[in-house]
């Protein structure tokens, strides 16, 4: 590919240097967001992803276009409602859990969602929901 | 925009590419599958990055690289990846038209026992709708299950 580089390491004029692979381990290879509420799910933007799922309320699955070298990614979210009453939620990810509503675990194509309120832990959708996957690629 | 030569280069590289040159394509195609008799219908909804990805062509690997991916993860001492060099060094695929990519995704994303099956049983286990014949609200999301009247013609027309 055209503008290639290749280096081990990246060194600052004063600060000191740091090896390239921090760069490539440290950084998100799947991210996305999207409106959780709107009747039909909708990626408003996103990177590695090649589709959602949404699997009932407040149950999505994000699938990935570049898979993930094993199911040992760690997986980051976060929710947001413009609606006051939503007030806290938890963003469960992983592993089939009835508590959670997955029926299936997370692989390397593909992570689970689930939001629930954090008072009545009842599954609802949120408006704003982000998701940001750190890890090793296939 | 002509897509780089990318046989070879790494997937990620090429959705970089993408990511940077090609403008999202919001489909209105949704994807309507039930994969257990227990729970509601599941709506497929393609990402507008790699819609413009599949229309554009020379970026996205062959389907099949994904079936092979997917019976190396099912074996039971399945630790990680050895053959992810699949993703990266076979042949990319030509552009696809919007209704290509939908078939391409379903045979990606939705479960083999699903698409391969999908008119056998008493009714479809699989639509591909417009976003707009989906119910407007998400109001008893939970429940929402494909039509029992839905007949395969009806699906071809």
């Amino acid at each position: 590919m055209a503008g290639k580089i290749v280096a081990d390491t990246l060194e600052h004029s004063t600060a000191g240097s740091i090896a390239t692979n921090y760069v490539v381990e440290g950084s998100a290879k799947v991210w996305t967001t999207f409106n959780g509420q709107s009747a039909t799910i909708t990626t408003t933007d996103s990177f590695n992803e090649s589709s959602l799922t949404d699997t009932g309320t407040g149950r999505y699955a994000v699938n990935f276009t570049n898979n993930m070298g094993n199911t040992g990614y760690a997986i980051t979210g976060a929710l947001g409602s413009s609606d006051a009453s939503y007030g806290a939620g938890w963003f469960n990810t992983g592993n089939a859990h009835s508590s959670f509503g997955h029926t299936v675990s997370n692989t390397t194509s593909s992570h689970r969602i689930s939001q629930a309120h954090a008072v009545t832990a009842g599954n609802i959708d949120y408006t704003d929901v982000h998701s940001l996957v750190h890890g090793d690629l296939a | 925009m002509q897509t780089p030569d990318f046989k070879g280069t790494h997937l990620f590289d090429r959705l970089c590419w993408a990511k940077e040159n090609l403008d999202g394509v919001q489909s209105d195609y949704r994807v309507v599958y039930e994969d257990s008799i227990d729970e509601c219908a599941k709506i497929l909804v393609p990402d507008p990055n790699w819609m413009a990805c599949a229309l554009q062509g020379g970026i996205l690997p062959p389907v099949w690289v994904y079936w092979e991916l997917a019976k190396d993860e099912a074996q039971p001492d399945f630790k990680k990846h050895t053959r992810g060099y699949l993703l990266h060094q076979t042949e990319p695929v030509g552009p696809m038209t919007e209704e290509e990519a939908i078939e391409y995704l379903i045979q990606k994303d939705v479960p083999q026992h699903v698409w391969k099956t999908w008119n056998e049983g008493n009714k479809p286990k699989m639509v591909i709708c417009r976003k707009e014949q989906l119910p407007s609200t998400r109001e008893w999301r939970n429940a929402w299950k494909i039509a029992e009247h839905i007949e395969a013609t009806d699906l071809a027309a």
